[in-house]
């Protein structure tokens, strides 16, 4: 999904090992396609993360990052929140936003700065 | 003074990725009649899904069960969960609740952060028979 | 024909010899028994030669006989090509018992009526059940406070009751035949929640449970419910029985303690919200693990509700800061964090400062003020709003 510069990657319902690779390679090839300068990665219709599915988030983020684009998380639920702190996975690295709203304002004042 | 109420334990097989939906759906509804607030369900579903995700992973053939109880105790409700499998097993049992535990260059079992999750946890293997975990969640 | 029809017989004797839960018995046209078998000695209580020779009507009770309905049965058969009938039959002993009876006739090659095959099953205990059942039912039937509704095998509504017309506001004919579910939450039905207790309660004999119901105007009541199997005499399930009241009042009872007490918990732990995307935390007193998770979640729940983007947390108000709480603050600005909000400690006295580093805690890049004043002023430069107030207080 495109807005502007930048894209939208939703995540929902349930990520087996089985989409997984397919989700990753989309994002990846829409990104590369449409150079875009950020992608948010909305995961607000996820009420559940446990440390694969977070995992993934991480490497989606990372593959983002390696494009050359700036990857932004949004949509955290609270409960699933407070639940990726105490499972301790590592997610510390990746931009954050609480929605789309404030993610792009995120990034669209990142590319000011850049340029 | 309400009837106590008979202890359904559901069964849920690990077999098929599949199950892994199925054993959240069921933590999900389970906690949310025992009245659970949304954080304590959150919390127990994604250890649910932790542990349902190691034997789906790492035990033989990726079988292995999930049981689910709803508990009481002093007025307020809780859900029990035992998570059975016939896999390898653990060697160091120490090693694997120890933070940073890592086999195949994954993040290991996840199992200390599956701890963190829950009310109560207690885990029980031995090498070649299998792995029991059991996790607790009560109501505030 | 005499000996075609002879080896025909023999060949449902041999049949017959072998059913033991049944008992057939060969009649002439006549109605007199001709072949009398074990499974009916056993029955009837009449071995093969005190009954063979005599009419089958014996076994009648005084009633029908003076009914004339054993002639009536063997019309019907002949008529009809069989006759089945339920009703009490009469052993050698005077007992009776009651019996599902199907009389077929049997004809030659012409169409003439040789006799009749008469197959009785006993069916005592069946219909002692569905009587006990139906007096059961009436005087279920006489309480309103409760529903009483049976169920076929598959869930689906065989018997209604005026209890259950009250408490879901639906008649009879408006739920017989349909699925249990009906009375569902939506959510409930998608994850199977219906079969499972009826498969529970197969399985273990009763299921107690409590839930939300849905009445015929869409309203829903909180509703406790016994389900109990009902199993025939071979022990396989035939339907169910579900009892059911209405906990509305004891549910809104509960609701009300819970949500009294969660406010008295709420005035300890208020979350302010002091500019647009700002939220200050002052953290009062000391934290036990529940509280701190209660102000944790508290929090939370707000920076998603008003779309913040900085929390304060003030801690001026705590005594003394150990291990637990550090680490419990680095938690909550972690998940903070995690829902796009940055978080800025205030309050940190000399005390704390030294505690802390201390205990070797290593608070990263968490910013912090000593005080709220100063918390607040960077939290507006960080949402944007400094270069406004610095206009209107020109400073």
């Amino acid at each position: 999904m495109r807005m502007g510069d930048n894209l939208i990657v939703m995540l929902q319902g349930d990520l087996e090992d089985g989409t997984v690779e397919q989700v990753e390679r989309e994002v990846t090839e829409e990104v590369a396609r449409t150079q875009a300068k950020g992608a948010l990665i909305d995961v607000s219709g996820l009420s559940v993360v446990d440390s694969f599915v977070a995992r993934i988030i991480s490497r989606i983020a990372a593959m983002i990052r390696l494009l050359g684009s700036e990857a932004t998380i949004v949509g955290i639920q609270p409960a699933v929140a407070l639940t990726l702190v105490e499972l301790g996975v590592p997610l510390k690295h990746v931009a954050t936003a609480l929605n789309a709203e404030q993610g792009m304002a995120r990034l669209q004042g990142r590319s000011r700065e850049r340029a | 003074m309400s009837p106590v109420a008979e202890k359904t334990a559901q069964v849920v097989p690990i077999a098929a990725e599949a199950d892994l939906l199925r054993v959240r759906s069921a933590l999900r509804a389970e906690a949310q009649e025992a009245g659970l607030n949304l954080t304590a369900v959150t919390k127990l579903v994604t250890a649910g899904s932790e542990l349902a995700r190691n034997i789906f992973r790492y035990a033989t053939h990726g079988q292995g069960v999930a049981r689910i109880e709803r508990a009481e105790e002093d007025g307020r409700r809780g859900v029990r969960v035992t998570f059975e499998d016939s896999g390898p097993g653990i060697a160091d049992l120490d090693e694997a609740m120890r933070d940073g535990y890592s086999t195949a260059g994954s993040l290991g079992l996840g199992l200390p952060g599956s701890r963190r999750l829950v009310d109560e946890f207690s885990i029980d293997s031995q090498v070649g028979r299998g792995t029991t975990v059991m996790i607790m969640q009560w109501s505030r | 024909m005499q000996v075609a029809l002879d080896s025909e017989l023999a060949f449902y004797r041999q049949m017959v010899d072998s059913i033991n839960d049944y008992e057939v018995v060969r009649l002439d046209e006549t109605g007199t028994v001709r072949t009398w078998h074990e499974g009916a000695e056993r029955l009837y209580g009449y071995q093969a030669r005190e009954i063979v020779g005599r009419p089958m009507s014996v076994v009648y009770t005084e009633d029908e006989i003076r009914d004339g309905r054993p002639g009536f049965d063997m019309r019907t058969a002949a008529e009809n090509g069989q006759c089945v009938t339920e009703g009490y039959r009469v052993r050698k002993d005077g007992s009776q018992f009651w019996a599902s009876v199907t009389l077929t006739p049997i004809r030659g090659a012409g169409g003439t009526l040789y006799g009749y095959v008469r197959v009785t099953r006993d069916h005592t205990e069946r219909r002692e059940q569905e009587l006990e059942m139906r007096a059961v039912e009436r005087m279920l039937d006489a309480i309103t406070d409760y529903e009483v509704i049976r169920l076929d095998a598959d869930g689906m509504i065989r018997s209604w009751s005026p209890g259950a017309e009250r408490l879901k506001q639906y008649t009879a004919e408006e739920v017989i035949g349909h699925h249990v579910s009906m009375f569902r939450l939506e959510e409930d039905i998608h994850n199977g929640l219906p079969e499972r207790e009826l498969a529970s309660a197969a399985r273990i004999g009763r299921l107690e449970s409590e839930g939300w119901r849905l009445r015929k105007d869409g309203s829903r009541f909180w509703a406790s419910t016994i389900v109990s199997p009902i199993n025939d005499e071979s022990g396989e399930l035939t339907g169910y029985v579900s009892v059911g009241r209405d906990l509305s009042e004891k549910r809104a009872q509960e609701q009300l303690v819970q949500r009294q007490q969660e406010e008295i918990l709420e005035l300890s732990t208020p979350v302010i919200q002091v500019w647009d995307k700002v939220l200050v935390l002052p953290i009062i007193g000391t934290l036990d693990s529940a509280r701190a998770a209660r102000l944790t979640e508290g929090l939370l729940e707000r920076i998603a509700v008003e779309q913040a983007e900085v929390a304060i947390l003030d801690v001026s108000g705590v005594p003394a800061v150990d291990t637990e709480v550090a680490q419990h603050l680095l938690k909550t600005v972690e998940a903070a964090r995690l829902m796009g909000a940055v978080s800025v400690l205030s309050g940190v006295r000399p005390e704390t400062a030294q505690a802390i580093v201390h205990l070797g805690i290593d608070l990263g890049t968490l910013r912090s003020r000593s005080n709220l004043k100063e918390a607040l002023q960077l939290a507006l430069t960080l949402v944007g709003a400094a270069p406004i107030l610095a206009a209107a207080t020109g400073v």
